[in-house]
């Protein structure tokens, strides 16, 4: 929530589909414009092209979120257009499927799951940090229930998102004399892609489509920013508590 | 536990069509049943303050009823939008139903510009697995609309509208229930002498209720879906609970929405302070820590009041207690009598 006048302006990762898609959407009916990107180009432009058929102002720009060169571009397009209100660290590496024991876990796979959910989440922030700060804006980091829980199998993905958990909290700590706030949010488990691609050939159907997290990223992106930063939501939970 | 499995009554009970001044009586004249684990006593609410103890704390929800009911038209016509929820500013979770009597869905798409009391909003969202209801973006500023064109929203059981100070309770402080916490409307400024006199002492918190879940139960866990409300638990009540349990005295709820700010506010068994939005299901085999008993109407059956109700008391107790009700004539619904259910098997007073 932000005061003033002028366009609100949100950059979404991995927004071609499932989870990133559905907060594209609330962003765009909630009035921001939009900086999507995803890997593939397609799915992105049909998501783009659907919003931007529901009136909202969306720049789609492909690529691969642990790319710097992706970052540099992106990153002078917000600058040009201004003040960033908002910057969901959405693109995730789920690693190698099906999911292998840590054991067994091939370690440049490793070493991919590491870029793509912790250092971009951070580099982003880097790149982004000063049109976050002048508008006193909100990094939402996009983490999992395997961050806290130890599943077999999801010592990878888990143990990254674990790390992105508390660069948010720190984050949060550091960037508060700058205005800019901080959250991490667990989803819960979706049917998504990337959740059937860590239960392949298993039926996922039991789980929720992502849009049972509508009314969660609604009630997030209207607190004070201050009131939620450095808070790790459960977006499934039935409990959203305010930090302070 | 479906709702279903709690259909108590061998005859349909009687439901307050009418407030009860408009019945006669003074808000805090109505009947009231209380219920211990081995007995039914029939009392009035005016002896509430024998049936407690000194030492006794009551928690109260202190949310005051907006008028939130609002004319509206879209591109079907006209049709009435009871709003529920505000999750921030402009943006309210909504329920467009056709007229007072008549639920929707209506077909309103997202992105579809409905005008709500001459102003313009947006459908900008669909509630996950609730058709009937969606999220509305307001241009014009909601408080101004609610003063000026809202009415409290009524249900098809009323024979009269009530005006909106009927729905505000004693303790009402804080604007944003779109229904009425109603445990709280029987009490009086004599009632609420007598029982500080008594040695009873109050503390507050806070639960915005919405619209009426209407689903039924999931398949798989039986629970409903429950809507996220805004709750408040301030420290200052984390505190009067404490001193209660630490002298012996016992913590009754005034209105399940009170027992559900309370469990919300639990974190393995211990209360601390917090605020936020709950979608909280209370239900057996849960217990919740911090209430002993709980003040509350007598509700429909099947409602998630009931499960609740029954993870208080135990579901055998409530089903004895409904039964004797409504063979006994007291009334349902926000205007009707009362329920006080008490730990333990001490006849009461």
């Amino acid at each position: 929530m932000t005061a003033g006048g002028g366009p609100r302006r949100a950059v979404v990762t991995g927004a071609s589909r499932g989870l990133g898609a559905v907060i594209a959407r609330v962003l765009a009916d909630d009035g921001y414009e939009l900086l999507l990107t995803a890997r593939g180009a397609g799915p992105l432009e049909a998501v783009a092209a659907e919003l931007r058929g529901r009136g909202a102002t969306v720049t789609a720009v492909a690529g691969d979120v642990a790319d710097p060169g992706l970052r540099a571009r992106v990153g002078e397009t917000v600058r040009q257009a201004g003040p960033l209100h908002v910057l969901v660290n959405n693109a995730s590496e789920l690693g190698p499927s099906p999911l292998p024991p840590l054991a067994q876990y091939p370690l440049p796979e490793l070493d991919r799951v590491y870029r793509v959910n912790v250092f971009a989440p951070l580099a982003w922030v880097q790149e982004l940090l000063e049109p976050l700060a002048s508008a006193n804006g909100l990094v939402v980091n996009v983490s999992s229930d395997a961050a806290v829980v130890g599943y077999p199998g999801w010592g990878g993905y888990g143990s990254s998102k674990a790390a992105l958990d508390l660069l948010s909290k720190t984050l949060a700590n550091e960037l508060a004399p700058r205005g800019v706030s901080v959250v991490s949010v667990d989803p819960g488990d979706l049917r998504t892609a990337m959740h059937q691609a860590a239960f392949p050939g298993e039926d996922i159907s039991d789980r929720p489509l992502p849009s049972v997290t509508v009314p969660f990223w609604q009630w997030l992106l209207h607190q004070e920013h201050g009131a939620v930063s450095g808070g790790r939501f459960r977006a499934q939970a039935d409990r959203w508590e305010v930090v302070r | 536990m479906t709702g279903s499995a709690l259909q108590p009554y061998s005859r349909p009970p009687l439901e307050a069509d009418r407030t009860p001044e408009a019945r006669g009586l003074a808000r805090d004249e109505v009947r009231l049943l209380v219920s211990t684990a081995t007995e039914e006593v029939d009392r009035s609410f005016l002896d509430l303050p024998d049936l407690l103890r000194p030492g006794d704390l009551l928690v109260v929800n202190e949310s005051a009823t907006l008028p939130a009911s609002l004319p509206a038209s879209g591109p079907d016509g006209p049709f009435v939008l009871n709003l529920s929820t505000e999750f921030g500013p402009g943006l309210w979770l909504a329920e467009p139903r056709w007229s007072e009597s008549r639920p929707g869905p209506l077909p309103l798409p997202d992105g579809t510009p409905v005008e709500v009391a001459g102003t313009r909003a947006t459908v900008v969202a669909r509630y996950p697995g609730i058709p009937r209801l969606a999220f509305l973006r307001f241009e014009a500023e909601v408080e101004r609309l609610l003063a000026d064109h809202g009415r409290p929203i009524r249900y098809g059981y009323l024979r009269e509208e009530p005006p909106l100070a009927a729905y505000q309770t004693a303790f009402a402080r804080v604007p944003g229930s779109v229904e009425m916490p109603s445990a709280g409307r029987p009490f009086s400024p004599r009632v609420l002498a007598r029982l500080e006199a008594r040695g009873v002492s109050l503390a507050r918190v806070v639960l915005h209720c919405g619209v009426s879940s209407l689903e039924e139960g999931d398949d798989v866990t039986g629970a409903p879906p429950v809507l996220p409300e805004p709750y408040a638990v301030p420290s200052e009540t984390v505190e009067a609970v404490a001193r209660a349990r630490r002298t012996g005295g016992r913590v009754v709820a005034v209105g399940t929405t009170v027992v559900r700010a309370l469990a919300t506010a639990e974190d393995g068994g211990a209360l601390r302070a917090s605020r936020g939005f709950t979608r909280r299901y209370v239900a057996p085999p849960a217990t919740i820590g911090s209430v002993d008993g709980l003040l509350t109407g007598f509700h429909a059956a099947r409602t998630t009041h009931l499960a609740l109700l029954s993870a208080v008391a135990g579901e055998a107790r409530i089903r004895r207690a409904y039964r004797r009700a409504a063979e006994a004539g007291y009334l349902w619904h926000e205007f009707g009598d009362v329920h006080l259910i008490l730990p333990g098997t001490a006849p009461p007073g």
